[in-house]
């Protein structure tokens, strides 16, 4: 009977420290759940942090991708657009003329560099695409350029 | 001229001559050839078309040319498809030019101001023809911007004036100008980026030959837009009579904006010239010509596009100093003005394109920025 009973005692403690083994488990995962927590509240806390002096930092990769590709976009296109493939003596053209039968020359029809060397001089840079200034975005797009503005 | 007065610089020292083709740009060409004392030959001058070579008014304006120098040397081919320049000393004084009517004034008096400042004597001439035309920018409008750009530069007094004394509409003209510039012996160096905000817009609505009451529809039709922006707005109507009122009827408006740093933002139209094209109604023209306006505000940038070359210029004749400018768009007039400054004087600008983070201030502007060559006026007088 004894040994039942130890065996029992044995069962009820096997089940007791398992329901401990159980609880501590659970325990464990609560408190990993806490950790994480905890964790997740401190990460807020330091972007928190960060919003004020140090949020420059964040995505400074992309920033430097982004700035980089407007740049590439932008500055040298402009540069080469005034000071690129233009050379200053837009002189060497029809000599290299084809001739035919060593009598005829073959007239090319105007380039459009060739009509713009003799068009019309003049400073003016008209509008080409006005925009629709009845239109409230429209308006809105030069409201800051006033003193009425912000 | 005194051909004697050519030999300036020695054989030895000449510079090369620069060569181009075409009609076109002939005036920076010569003004730069002016400046810099190279000589320029430019050939194929409308060489394919019926009626080849240089038209009247660019003749009126190389005549004008060799009147404010001293020792130029000018020859041009029978055709006339071929012109050679050899400048000489930019001289100036008290002159009389009467430009060609098919061109106005402004055509001539573009180049004017870019040599005005660096004649041996003060310029003062007086230009007569078409004071207002549908193509150039009109006296009025050259007058309200140029003439603030200029003193930016140091160039200002009491002999500092641009005067309509007549004003005359094409085809005919009959317009009267006085022009008067003080000399320098150095420019300024000038920082100017920030254009400020527009504190308010001034214009003239002009009208000759026809009844003075159209001017005063233009001033309602133009005021009914702009009012929407900026309340600050007061057009002038001016009516010319009599003599001064030149040969040929018509009207038109000249609108410009000013902002707290300075800028002048302009734009213009001018009613068709008598004989050519329907007749346009004074409210339709007061309406566009403030649409264009608000197209040149939206453009910005601290000059407006008219005057980007001269400024350009000034820069590059300035002190041997770092000059900035915040600039709208370039205009291609402008464009090719930069690659003839590099030419003539070896100066290359460096180009940066600003987008407006703030939102609502309007398009990209492009900031140039330059180190002056140190020109220095030598011829200039000393007292």
């Amino acid at each position: 009977i004894q040994g039942t009973q130890e065996k029992h005692v044995d069962g009820v403690k096997w089940t007791e420290s398992k329901a401990i083994e159980i609880e501590e488990e659970e325990d464990d995962d609560v408190e990993n759940l806490l950790k994480e927590e905890q964790a997740y509240g401190e990460e807020i806390d330091v972007s928190a942090d960060t919003t004020g002096a140090l949020k420059w930092k964040e995505d400074l990769t992309q920033k430097a991708a982004e700035a980089f590709l407007r740049q590439q976009q932008s500055a040298p296109n402009l540069r080469k657009l005034v000071y690129g493939t233009v050379a200053e003596d837009a002189g060497e053209e029809d000599e290299v003329d084809e001739e035919l039968g060593g009598l005829f020359h073959v007239s090319r029809p105007d380039k459009e560099s060739k009509q713009k060397a003799n068009a019309l001089d003049c400073s003016k840079f008209p509008v080409e695409t006005p925009q629709d200034w009845d239109l409230d975005e429209v308006m809105s797009s030069i409201r800051d350029c006033f003193v009425t503005g912000k | 001229m005194a051909a004697a007065a050519v030999a300036g610089g020695g054989a030895a020292s000449r510079p090369h001559s620069l060569s181009y083709v075409g009609c076109n740009f002939l005036r920076q060409r010569l003004v730069l050839a002016t400046l810099s004392g190279r000589p320029v030959k430019i050939r194929k001058i409308r060489a394919k078309e019926e009626n080849p070579g240089l038209r009247d008014f660019e003749a009126s304006f190389i005549r004008l040319i060799d009147k404010v120098t001293n020792g130029s040397r000018i020859e041009i081919n029978q055709t006339g498809t071929t012109l050679y320049y050899q400048p000489g000393l930019l001289y100036g004084g008290m002159l009389e030019h009467d430009c060609s009517p098919h061109r106005s004034i402004g055509y001539y008096l573009e180049s004017l101001l870019c040599l005005a400042p660096f004649m041996k004597h003060p310029l003062r001439i007086v230009l007569r023809g078409v004071t207002n035309d549908q193509i150039d920018p009109s006296v009025d409008v050259l007058k309200a911007t140029a003439l603030p750009l200029l003193k930016k530069f140091g160039i200002d007094g009491e002999g500092f004036e641009l005067k309509i004394t007549r004003r005359g509409m094409p085809p005919k003209g009959g317009g009267e100008v006085v022009f008067a510039c003080p000399v320098r012996k150095v420019l300024r160096p000038i920082q100017f980026t920030d254009p400020g905000k527009i504190k308010r817009i001034r214009g003239t609505a002009y009208s000759v030959r026809v009844s003075p009451q159209i001017a005063n529809r233009i001033v309602d039709s133009a005021r009914s837009i702009l009012n929407k922006f900026i309340p600050d707005i007061y057009i002038y109507t001016d009516h010319m009579k009599g003599t001064s009122s030149g040969k040929s009827p018509g009207f038109g408006l000249s609108l410009v904006a000013e902002t707290t740093n300075g800028t002048f933002l302009s734009a213009e139209l001018a009613s068709n010239p008598q004989g050519q094209g329907t007749a346009v109604l004074p409210e339709e023209l007061g309406l566009n010509c403030a649409k264009l306006l608000l197209e040149e505000i939206y453009r910005g940038g601290c000059v407006d596009s008219t005057n980007q070359s001269l400024v350009l210029l000034l820069m590059t004749l300035g002190q041997q100093d770092v000059s900035k400018v915040l600039l709208g768009p370039l205009s291609p007039y402008t464009i090719e003005f930069l690659r003839h400054l590099r030419s003539f004087f070896q100066t290359m600008f460096k180009i940066e394109t600003k987008s407006s983070h703030e939102e609502l201030k309007g398009g990209e502007k492009v900031l140039m920025t330059c180190v002056g060559i140190g020109f220095s006026n030598l011829s200039k007088t000393i007292r």
